[in-house]
């Protein structure tokens, strides 16, 4: 008896120093978690087959392309920017990757293709907002329809084919294949996810970011080359969406030049802002897009479970996003307060 | 209008802004308030003008009491609060302005723009000043700015006038000329809370005084009862005897910073001075003086037309801040808000941030050295704080400008530039920044202070430049300074027949 009420307490007295102050954080700064788990749930007592393992690899699988984008995404939005053109970006890179591989069937090749022309892409985005001061907004909508145009174009309006042969020898491996029974796509995602969670709160690139979001006049005043950041941010968000196309050639085998990467850009702007960056800028985390995403494209499994017809999945998305915002609001409005 | 404030309190955190504020301000009459910078006048003003809730007390007005006012409520009580950042839309005509909000109409739907330029002639010709009220507000000089604000006082029935520091831009002339027309305001049973600095001005148009000092009620009273003397004691108080613990440090010979001739119109040129070691040099003047973009010069953010600078005999290279700091100058901006704390970043971040630029040379930031870093320079300025970890914005004023000193202890720089460092925090704190100044001083770092406070700059420095419109006007030494001296240099008036 004295000895559950001894561990009784200790159980509070550990509850009090750290268990609150952890849940109040999570609560607080990390609660895109909470929609998630509540999401899972609710999967959950819908289907039996939900979260089984094949259920979150596949998860996570298929929000690999859009994945890695937003990743990229969060960057731009914590500099208290915004990039429209990474669906475009994406469409462009893909089809000239396609090209690529049919032309000399290698991986390799292929790949480095695709990270130098999606860094590029994004290098024009990044030198009109930071050097010519054009907003993001204006100049990501323009090379959102140009670099659209230019993919159409380049497909004369239909899709562009890879060599069927050297695709399933050599491509098809790496779009379906798995490692310990996880596929090679997931391995990737978290891989970067990971590298990018470094880069973002254990590099001076990653402070600057948060600085340039947060006050860029200050930044400017801390000696931070405010310009160059930006066309970092943009550069590589270019570099992370010219994965994410080659990843889609190895995948889908084709690309469509006038649907490839179609509004990818919300559902990446969507996770990000489920995942609690502030869309202010200056405030917000990598894993909490990586949380956004998975929450983004649970969504759709979710109802499926519950059997509710896919007409309304948008409108439950349109609902879940601006649900997570709000949620948001209120708990910062209350720390402000305390 | 019969204002009474009865035991105010204003807390802002742990700032305690106004502790037992209790005065009255009776009918038609002028009160001048009296205060330094950080006595809490403004927050008072907020709090009569609905834009603050004092955390307790109560403000009686005409004999009905108020726990709070509204910003709705004081318009409809008849409060008018002229900023000293005036409030119009530089962008709409002067009668577009006169009427914001309040619009006359036809039939609720058009505008009846006639009406409006006619009553804004009315306004105009009533207190005796001609302004075309079909300009744009952009086309107007700032005395004119406020009396278009005085005229949307008068035009709706306000029956009490706050001013907040309305002369610092204006001519003498412009002066007297506002004076007339506060007095033949009153003589309409308006009253007036006018708040200023210059001794000579409230003797000249203020009946009675009140003094707040620290955020607390210090003396109220007839201005014909005190002179100057006397006022200046009630608003100085203790820190008269607080001055004895500032020594100046000892010179040295050795010019460490020095500028040749630098230009950038239309704000300032050809100017040049230098800074020896260990010496603490103030530049000062009026609005419009262009000290500010001078400070921003000085440190590569904006760029010159001509001359050079110099630091320890070597031709500093402007072209990106990066390259100033690197060269050893810090730089404390202005309207820490603005221009210098990160918001969304915690203490240690916002100390680190210039380090990484100029000196960090690894891939990864380590936690532990950040820390260690800290802790050496909290030591030096004194910050006082929970955890590093917390987020600045939990600090205090006087507490957030330490960190951004520290930020540049962090970099060792040999210069400093400070601008308006004890901008908008409280007296305590302020006292301790004149001891970090004094510090580096003793260190035999060069400090040059771009302030606009006299009691400052007679604290701090060996040497004041006084500037106006864009040029020194005169350099004082510490034995020279005065307010008067001061005032008279910093408004051209030794200039006004050229």
């Amino acid at each position: 008896m004295s000895e559950k009420t001894l561990t009784k307490e200790k159980f509070k007295e550990f509850m009090k120093i750290k268990g609150w102050p952890f849940l109040k954080n999570i609560l607080i700064n990390h609660n895109y978690v909470v929609s998630l788990i509540l999401l899972l749930i609710i999967g959950r007592i819908a289907s039996s087959n939900f979260l089984t393992f094949a259920n979150i690899t596949n998860l996570v699988k298929s929000s690999t392309f859009i994945g890695i984008i937003a990743l990229g995404m969060t960057l731009v939005i914590i500099s208290g920017n915004i990039d429209l053109s990474v669906g475009s970006i994406l469409g462009l890179t893909a089809a000239n990757t396609a090209i690529m591989f049919n032309n000399t069937h290698s991986i390799i090749l292929s790949l480095l293709y695709a990270i130098v022309v999606g860094t590029l892409l994004g290098f024009i985005n990044g030198f009109f907002i930071g050097k010519a001061k054009v907003a993001s907004f204006i100049v990501t909508l323009a090379t959102m329809a140009a670099f659209r145009s230019l993919t159409v174009q380049q497909g004369q309006g239909g899709p562009i084919l890879i060599n069927q042969e050297a695709y399933y020898s050599i491509l098809r491996g790496l779009g379906y294949g798995t490692f310990l029974n996880i596929p090679y796509l997931v391995w990737i995602f978290v891989t970067i996810v990971i590298l990018m969670i470094l880069l973002m709160t254990k590099t001076k690139f990653g402070r600057y970011v948060y600085a340039v979001g947060s006050n860029e006049k200050a930044a400017k005043l801390s000696g931070i080359n405010v310009d160059r950041i930006k066309i970092y941010i943009y550069s590589l968000t270019g570099l992370l969406t010219g994965i994410a196309s080659f990843l889609y050639v190895a995948r889908f085998g084709s690309v469509d030049t006038a649907t490839a990467g179609k509004s990818f850009e919300l559902d990446a702007i969507a996770a990000v802002a489920i995942g609690g960056t502030s869309m202010a800028g200056g405030k917000g985390f990598i894993q909490g897009t990586f949380f956004g995403i998975i929450v983004l494209y649970s969504i759709d499994s979710v109802l499926s479970a519950l059997r509710v017809p896919a007409f309304v999945n948008d409108l439950i998305k349109g609902i879940l996003i601006l649900g997570a915002v709000l949620l948001q609001k209120v708990l910062n409005n209350r720390k402000a307060n305390n | 209008m019969v204002v009474e404030f009865k035991n105010i309190y204003k807390n802002f955190g742990a700032v305690q802004a106004l502790q037992d504020v209790s005065f009255s301000i009776g009918e038609a009459e002028i009160h001048g308030l009296l205060g330094e910078n950080g006595a809490g006048k403004s927050t008072l003003m907020n709090i009569l003008g609905g834009v603050l809730s004092p955390t307790s007390g109560t403000i009686v007005i005409d004999g009905t009491s108020y726990s709070h006012l509204t910003p709705h409520q004081a318009v409809e009580l008849g409060i008018s609060f002229i900023h000293q950042e005036l409030n119009l839309v530089n962008d709409l005509r002067v009668f577009e302005n006169l009427f914001i909000n309040r619009e006359l109409t036809i039939a609720k739907i058009y505008l009846d723009k006639k009406e409006m330029i006619r009553k804004s002639h009315e306004v105009f010709k009533r207190m005796n000043i001609n302004i075309d009220p079909t300009l744009h507000v952009r086309e107007l000089d700032t005395l004119e700015k406020q009396l278009v604000e005085i005229a949307r006082a008068i035009l709706f029935e306000t029956k009490l006038i706050i001013m907040d520091e309305p002369t610092t831009a204006l001519t003498d002339k412009e002066i007297n000329n506002l004076f007339t027309i506060m007095r033949d305001l009153k003589n309409n049973g308006i009253s007036c809370i006018y708040i200023s600095h210059k001794m000579p001005e409230l003797f000249a148009v203020c009946d009675k005084y009140t003094v707040l000092r620290d955020g607390k009620f210090i003396d109220s009273g007839f201005f014909k009862d005190i002179d100057e003397n006397r006022a200046t004691e009630l608003l100085v108080g203790r820190k008269i005897i607080e001055d004895k613990d500032i020594h100046r440090a000892q010179l040295d010979t050795e010019t460490v910073f020095e500028v040749q001739n630098i230009s950038c119109p239309p704000y300032f040129k050809n100017i040049s001075f230098s800074v020896k070691k260990g010496e603490v040099v103030a530049i000062t003047g009026l609005f419009g003086d262009g000290r500010g973009e001078l400070s921003e010069a000085l440190f590569g953010a904006r760029k010159l037309t001509n001359g050079k600078i110099f630091k320890n005999g070597k031709q500093l290279n402007l072209s990106s801040i990066k390259h100033v700091m690197k060269s050893g100058i810090g730089m404390i901006p202005r309207n820490r808000k603005e221009r210098s704390i990160i918001k969304d970043m915690n203490i240690l971040n916002n100390v680190s941030i210039a380090h990484f630029n100029a000196k960090h040379k690894k891939f990864l930031i380590s936690t532990n050295e950040e820390i260690k870093r800290f802790e050496k320079n909290q030591k030096i300025t004194n910050i006082k704080a929970n955890s590093p970890k917390d987020p600045i914005t939990s600090l205090s004023g006087g507490n957030q400008q330490k960190v951004i000193f520290a930020r540049w202890f962090e970099l060792d720089s040999d210069v400093y530039l400070l601008d308006n460092p004890t901008q908008g925090i409280d007296v305590g704190a302020k006292f301790e920044i004149y001891k970090l100044i004094n510090y580096l001083a003793e260190q035999g770092k060069s400090i040059i202070v771009f302030s606009s406070e006299f009691p400052e700059i007679y604290k701090i420095s060996h040497r004041c430049i006084i500037m106006y419109r864009g040029e020194i006007n005169k350099v004082m030494n510490h034995d020279e300074l005065n307010e008067v001296d001061m005032m008279f240099y910093s408004t051209g008036s030794n200039r006004k027949e050229s």
